[in-house]
C-alpha cells in the first residue's frame, strides 16, 4: 500500500510541475510599495521574507516589508492554504467554457452577480454547513477588503466547518452508520476515522484505496469499516461500490442482465469476484453464491489463536461454553474477530438460478472489469487490484464522479443526473460537455485534494451568480447560468440552529469519538498475552455496563474513558452519533436513515413544519430568553433592532417594507414583539433555502 | 438509457409506456396484466381499511395460536378450546377465545429470516431487506395503487413508531408516526396563545411572500402548502380524530400502548385513515417466557378482543381487515433461561374482519410446532393475502425512481381461501 500512494504522489506532483511551467503567465502579479509589479508564484512565509518560484523556475525571497498593505493580507493567507494562481485561472477557465456553452444556447451568459449579503450567507451554508453568525455577517459586509470574497472562501475552506460539512455528505454517500450490527459490534472508530481523515483533507483517492484494501477489524484499521459495513449482504455492498465509486447502478444485474445499460448478469459476478475472496468477519458464512472452506480465525493471529484463548478463559476465568452468562464474553470475542481479511478458499459462484448470458449456474466468476482496460492482478491480491484499477489512468469514471458529485455540491445541480447511475450516453449528451471533462481532469490535476477542488468551484463567476429564478426540470439540459435554489440539508438546517443556540463556538465542540471502543477491539494477537486480552474483555464490560454504552465512551489522556460526553445533545451534527436517532430534527428534516446510498430528502412535511412553530428547538432559538432575542439588547432603536433579526436569521437588509413591518411589531408588542419576529423569520420559508 | 430518460421524465403514461416496452425487448417477457388506471379497484376482498397489529420480537406461536396437546413444548402454557374445533389457543387468550368465530389463523408461517430487523422488514414490505433500496410499507403502496384522498389526515399513520418513511414513493406518501398514543402529533399545542400564534403565522406569510415569489420552483411553494396543512391540521377538529382521551371504553382496551394504539386506530380507521399499523414491542422472550407471556399476551388478548368488538358494534368490521403480524415464532424447546429463542421456521399470524372467512384455522405445524406440516405461508403470500383483502391490483408494476419495477408483496400469493362468507 505504501508504494502506491508513493507512486500516486510522484506521479501528481509531475504532474503538477507540467502544468506550472506550461500556464506561468497565469500567475498573480504582487505589487512593491514604490510600485513595481512581481509576476510569481508564492511558495510561503520564510521569517520576515515571502518566497516566490519565478517563471523561469528560479526561487526568490523578497522581503515582507517591501509589498503594499493588500499583498501581506494576501500572503498570510495564502501560506495558510496555497497559491491561488491557478485555482483562479482554472476557474477563469471554467467560467469561458460555461459562457462558450451558453452562448451557444442562446443565453446572453450567467445570472446576474450575487451581491454581499447574499454571497456571505451562501458561502457559509455551503462550504461550513450553517449559516453565518451576525457579527460574521457584518465583519464581512463592512469589510473594505479588495479580495474579501476569495479571502473568505480560503478562511471558510480552512475551518472545521469545512470537515464537518463534508462528512455529511459523505455520511449519506458511504452510509456510514455506527450502532450495533450485531451483539456490540460497533463502527464509531470507522465513522471516526472519515472525520479525522476529512479533517486532515486527506486525498479522496487514497480514502478509497485504503477503504478497500483494509484488513482486520475497525480497532485496528477503523477503514475495515467500509466492507465491514455491509457484512451479509456481500454482493449488495458491490452494487453500492458501483454506485458510489462509479456512478452505475448495476444492482438489476444482481438477478438478470441489465435491461437498460449493456451490463450483463456475468458482467456483475465477474466484476463481484474482485470481492470473492474478501471474508467479512468470524464465524460468518458467507453467502450461498460464494463456496470455500473458510479456515475462520482472528485477524492477524497465529494459528488457533482464537480455540486457545477460548479455552484459557474457560479453565482460568470461569468462562462456561454455551451458557448465556457468558454471552458477553462471546460477544467481545465476536466483536475482535469482526474483521477483514482474505481467504484464498473463497470463490463467486454464479447464482444456482442465473439466467444471463456468458455463464452458467454454479460456474465460479472470475475477476473482470467491464470498462476501460482490464484490472492487471500481477501478484497483487484482488482488493488490491481492483483497487488501483478503480483510482487509475484506466478507469475513466472515477475522477468523473466525484468531480460531478463535487460540482452538485455547490451548484445544486450536477452535470449528470443521478450522479449514482449514469449512463455514458448521458456523459456524451450532457449540456456542458467541455466543462465536464475540464473538471475531470481538474479534479486529477489537483490530486483529489477535495478542498482545492471547491476552492476552484468557489471562485467562478458562475457559483457568484444569483440563483436561476425558475426550476430547471430534471430532464431537461440546464447550462449553469448560475446555481439553483436549494435546501438546506437537514444538517445544515441543525447545524444553523445550533450557531442561532450557541454562536460560533458550536463549531469546536467535539462529541464522542468512539475511540475506547477503538481501543477495546485494537489488540495485536501476534504479542499479546490471554491476560492482555482479558484486560480488553474488562473494559468491554466496563463500557457495555455503562449508562452511555459505548457509543457515547471517548478515551481521555491517560487511558481512563470518559462517559461525561454528549450529555446534551447540542453539537453540530457531524459531531452526533450516526445516524441522529428517529424523531430527532435531523431526521424529520430528511437526514438519511444510512440504509441506502444518498438517501437524504429535501422535502417539507407536516411534522416538519410543525416542528419549526411549535417544537422545543423553536423557543429555544427564538423565546425571550433566548440568545437570538438576548443579542437584541444592544440596540436601542426598534429599526436597528429588526435590523440585527434579520441579519442574525436571514443573513441580509431587510427592505423598506420588511423594516416597516419588523418596527410596527416592536412598536406594539415590545421584547413579545422581537419574539414574534423572529419565530416568523424562521418559519417563512426564506430561512430553510439557499438561494 | 437516456432517450427514454427524457420520454420518463414527460408523464407517467409515456413512462410506463417505455418501461413496459424496454422490459419486453429485454427479458422477453411481457407484463402480464393490461394497463389498470388509478382508483380501480382490482378483484380481491371488501376491504377500505386495514389495521395492521405488528408484534416486534417474535411472538411466541405455541403460546398463543398453535398451542399444541403434547406439554413437552408448552412450558406453562396451558390449552385452552375455543368454539371453533381445531383452533386451540393458550391460556392466556381468553377474551379472543370467545371470538373464534371472527379469525382466520394461519399456523403454517415460515420465513428465511432469523434476525429481527430483516425479519419485521419483510413481514412490513413484503420485500427483502437490501442494501441498494428501500421498500415501502403497506401505507404508501396503498396510496399509490388505489389513489390518494387528498384529506387533511393523512391516508396512513403507524402508531408505536417515531418516525417513517414511504421507501422509493414519494415522501408525501410517508405514513404519519405517532410514537405515543395518547400523546397524538407531536407539536400540536401551540407554544404562544392563539391570537399572537396567528400574528405571528401572518407575519411569517407576508415575510416570506417576496422570496416564495422571487422563485419559480416547488420547494419554497411546498412548504407554504406544508403551513397551510399544518395551520388547518391545528385548527381542523380532524385532529381530535388523534385524542383518544374522550373515549369512554378506553380502559376496555387495557392501558398499556399496545391497547391504546388500537383504541387509537379504530378511532382513525373510523375518521377515514386507511391505513394504520400498530407497533407494539416487547415480545422477545429469551428469558422467563412465563412471565413474558403472562404480561404480554392478556394485554394483546383484551386489545385485539375489544377493538373486534368495538369494530363490529360500529359497523366497520365487514370493511376493515385487521392483521396481526409477527417476524417470526419462538423456538417451541424452553431455553436453559426458561425462554424461548428465535424461531422463523414454523409461526403464526391472524386475520380478521374486512371479508374473511372467520371460524378459520389454515395450514398446520407437526404436533410439537417445529415444522410445517401443511399449506405453508411466506411473509410474501401473509402481505399479498392482506393486499388482495384491500384490493390493491397485485400485478400492477411500480416503478422506483431509478426505474426498478416492483409489485405489492413480491409476488406473494394471497390465500384467497380465507375469504368469503
Amino acid at each position: 500500500m505504501k508504494s502506491i500512494k508513493t507512486s500516486l504522489k510522484t506521479l501528481s506532483a509531475l504532474s503538477l510541475a507540467l502544468c506550472f511551467f506550461a500556464s506561468s503567465a497565469e500567475a498573480r502579479t504582487w505589487t512593491s510599495t514604490d510600485g513595481k509589479p512581481l509576476q510569481a508564484i508564492f511558495l510561503g512565509i520564510e521569517g520576515d521574507s515571502y518566497k516566490f518560484k519565478m517563471p523561469n523556475g528560479k526561487e526568490i525571497a523578497v522581503p515582507k516589508e517591501r509589498f503594499i498593505k493588500a499583498d501581506q493580507e494576501a500572503a498570510e493567507r495564502l501560506n495558510r492554504i496555497g497559491d491561488d494562481s491557478y485555482t483562479k485561472a482554472s476557474a477563469r477557465k471554467i467560467d469561458a467554457l460555461l459562457a462558450a456553452g451558453l452562448k451557444k444556447e442562446g443565453f446572453s451568459s450567467f445570472n446576474e452577480p450575487l451581491p454581499d449579503d447574499l454571497f456571505v450567507r451562501r458561502v457559509y451554508l455551503d462550504i461550513t454547513g450553517r449559516i453565518p453568525t451576525r457579527e460574521e455577517f457584518k465583519e464581512f459586509a463592512d469589510s473594505a477588503r479588495a479580495d474579501k470574497r476569495e479571502a473568505l472562501i480560503d478562511e471558510l475552506l480552512l475551518s472545521r466547518g469545512f470537515a464537518s460539512h463534508m462528512f455529511n455528505y459523505f455520511a449519506d454517500m458511504y452510509r456510514l452508520h455506527a450502532s450495533d450490527f450485531n451483539n456490540g459490534v460497533r463502527m464509531d472508530p470507522y465513522v471516526n476515522w472519515w472525520r479525522d481523515q476529512l479533517e486532515a483533507n486527506t486525498p479522496y483517492h487514497e480514502l478509497i484505496h485504503e477503504m478497500i484494501t483494509a484488513e482486520g477489524n475497525v480497532g485496528q484499521n477503523p477503514a475495515a469499516g467500509f466492507l465491514l459495513r455491509d457484512t451479509g449482504m456481500e454482493f449488495d455492498a458491490f452494487a453500492n461500490f458501483g454506485q458510489v465509486m462509479l456512478g452505475i447502478d448495476v444492482s438489476c444485474a444482481q438477478c438478470h442482465d441489465h435491461p437498460f445499460d449493456e451490463w450483463t448478469q456475468s458482467d456483475f459476478y465477474e466484476m463481484a469476484a474482485f470481492f470473492g475472496n474478501t471474508q467479512r468477519s468470524l464465524g460468518y458464512r458467507p453467502s450461498s453464491a460464494m463456496m470455500g472452506g473458510a479456515s475462520i480465525e482472528m485477524p492477524n493471529a497465529p494459528e488457533g489463536w482464537r480455540n486457545q484463548f477460548m479455552k484459557w478463559a474457560e479453565n482460568t476465568k470461569g468462562i462456561v461454553p454455551r451458557d448465556q452468562n457468558s454471552n458477553e464474553f462471546r460477544f467481545f470475542v465476536g466483536a475482535l474477530g469482526w474483521n477483514v481479511t482474505d481467504n484464498e478458499g473463497l470463490e463467486t459462484i454464479l447464482p444456482h438460478d442465473f439466467r444471463g448470458s456468458g455463464g452458467k449456474p454454479n460456474e465460479v466468476a472470475n475477476p473482470r472489469t467491464l470498462i476501460g482496460d482490464a484490472a492487471k492482478k500481477g501478484g497483487k491480491t484482488r482488493r488490491e487490484a481492483i483497487a488501483e484499477w478503480l483510482i487509475g489512468p484506466n478507469n475513466p469514471r472515477f475522477a468523473l464522479v466525484i468531480a460531478n458529485r463535487m460540482w452538485e455540491r455547490a451548484f445544486g445541480r450536477a452535470h449528470l443526473i443521478p450522479v449514482n447511475d449514469f449512463s455514458d450516453d448521458m456523459i456524451r449528451g450532457s449540456a456542458q460537455p467541455d466543462v465536464l471533462k475540464f473538471i475531470t481532469s481538474e479534479m486529477k490535476r489537483v490530486n483529489y485534494d477535495l478542498r482545492e477542488f471547491m476552492r476552484i468551484l468557489y471562485n467562478t463567476r458562475a457559483y457568484q451568480s444569483i440563483a436561476t429564478a425558475e426550476e430547471p426540470d430534471w430532464a431537461e439540459k440546464y447550462f449553469f447560468e448560475g446555481p439553483v435554489l436549494r435546501r438546506m440539508r437537514a444538517e445544515q438546517a441543525w447545524d444553523s440552529m445550533m450557531v442561532l443556540a450557541h454562536g460560533s463556538e458550536i463549531d469546536e465542540k467535539q462529541g464522542p469519538d468512539g475511540s475506547f471502543y477503538k481501543k477495546i477491539l485494537n489488540i495485536d494477537f501476534q504479542t499479546a498475552s490471554n491476560d492482555d486480552v482479558w484486560e480488553h474483555y474488562e473494559m468491554w464490560q466496563s463500557a457495555r455496563g455503562s449508562r452511555m454504552g459505548m457509543a457515547m465512551i471517548s478515551e481521555e489522556e491517560g487511558g481512563s474513558m470518559s462517559p461525561t460526553i454528549f450529555s446534551d445533545s447540542e453539537l453540530r451534527a457531524s459531531e452526533l452519533p450516526q445516524p441522529a436517532p428517529a424523531a430527532s430534527m435531523l431526521d424529520t428534516f430528511g437526514q438519511s436513515d444510512r440504509r441506502i446510498t444518498d438517501e437524504h430528502n429535501f422535502d417539507g412535511s407536516v411534522p416538519q413544519v410543525l416542528a419549526l412553530m411549535n417544537g422545543t428547538v423553536t423557543t429555544r432559538l427564538t423565546g425571550l430568553s433566548s440568545k437570538v432575542v438576548d443579542d437584541m439588547e444592544e440596540f436601542d432603536g426598534p429599526d436597528d433592532k429588526v435590523r440585527g433579526i434579520f441579519h442574525t436569521l436571514l443573513n441580509r437588509f431587510p427592505t423598506r417594507e420588511e423594516l416597516d413591518l419588523g418596527m410596527g411589531m416592536i412598536e406594539d408588542y415590545g421584547d413579545d414583539g422581537i419574539s414574534d419576529l423572529a419565530w416568523a423569520l424562521m418559519n417563512s420559508p426564506e430561512f430553510l433555502f439557499i438561494q | 438509457m437516456d432517450h427514454i430518460a427524457e420520454l420518463a421524465g414527460k408523464d407517467s403514461l409515456s413512462r410506463r409506456y417505455f418501461m413496459e416496452m424496454s422490459a419486453k425487448l429485454s427479458l422477453g417477457v411481457g407484463l402480464s396484466v393490461p394497463f389498470l388506471p388509478r382508483n380501480l379497484k382490482a378483484e380481491g376482498g371488501t376491504a377500505k381499511n386495514l389495521i395492521y397489529i405488528y408484534l416486534s420480537g417474535g411472538m411466541t406461536h405455541l403460546d398463543t395460536f398453535d398451542a399444541k396437546k403434547n406439554s413437552g413444548v408448552m412450558g406453562n402454557t396451558e390449552l385452552l378450546d375455543t368454539p371453533v374445533d381445531k383452533m386451540k389457543m393458550g391460556m392466556h387468550m381468553k377474551e379472543l377465545a370467545k371470538q373464534a368465530d371472527k379469525l382466520a389463523v394461519i399456523n403454517s408461517m415460515s420465513s428465511t429470516q432469523g434476525a429481527h430487523e430483516q425479519g419485521q422488514y419483510i413481514m412490513r414490505t413484503g420485500y427483502e431487506k437490501r442494501a441498494t433500496i428501500v421498500h415501502p410499507t403497506v401505507g404508501p403502496w396503498a396510496a399509490t395503487l388505489l389513489g390518494e384522498s387528498g384529506r387533511v389526515l393523512p391516508d396512513s399513520v403507524v402508531v408505536g413508531q417515531s418516525s417513517s418513511n414511504a421507501g422509493f414513493m414519494e415522501p408525501r406518501l410517508s405514513p404519519l408516526p405517532i410514537a405515543d398514543p395518547s400523546g397524538g402529533v407531536p407539536n400540536t399545542d401551540l407554544a404562544v396563545a392563539g391570537d399572537r400564534f396567528d400574528r405571528r403565522m401572518e407575519m411569517a406569510s407576508k415575510l416570506g411572500q417576496q422570496f416564495v415569489s422571487k422563485f419559480k420552483y416547488s420547494g419554497p411553494e411546498s412548504y407554504v402548502e406544508y403551513y397551510n396543512q399544518a395551520n388547518k391540521l391545528l385548527k381542523s377538529d380532524e385532529l381530535s380524530a388523534f385524542d383518544i382521551s374522550g373515549e369512554s371504553n378506553a380502559s376496555d382496551y387495557g392501558t398499556g400502548r399496545l391497547g391504546q394504539g388500537c383504541l387509537l386506530a379504530r378511532r382513525l380507521v373510523e375518521n377515514g385513515v386507511r391505513v394504520v399499523e400498530v407497533i407494539s414491542g416487547g415480545w422477545d422472550m429469551h428469558v422467563d417466557v412465563s412471565t413474558g407471556t403472562a404480561n404480554k399476551l392478556p394485554e394483546l388478548d383484551k386489545a385485539v378482543a375489544t377493538l373486534l368488538k368495538d369494530l363490529e358494534s360500529k359497523g366497520l368490521l365487514e370493511t376493515t381487515l385487521v392483521a396481526i403480524g409477527t417476524e417470526f415464532g419462538r423456538t417451541p424447546d424452553i431455553n436453559m433461561n426458561a425462554g424461548r429463542d428465535h424461531y422463523p421456521a414454523a409461526y403464526s399470524c391472524v386475520l380478521a374482519g374486512g371479508g374473511i372467512k372467520g371460524g378459520t384455522v389454515y395450514g398446520a405445524t407437526d404436533g410439537s410446532g417445529k415444522k410445517v406440516k401443511s399449506d405453508p405461508v411466506t411473509p410474501e403470500d401473509f402481505l399479498a393475502t392482506i393486499g388482495y383483502g384491500l384490493g390493491l391490483p397485485l400485478e400492477e408494476t411500480v416503478y422506483s425512481p431509478t426505474q426498478r419495477p416492483f409489485t405489492f408483496a413480491d409476488k406473494g400469493k394471497p390465500v384467497t381461501k380465507l375469504f368469503g362468507a
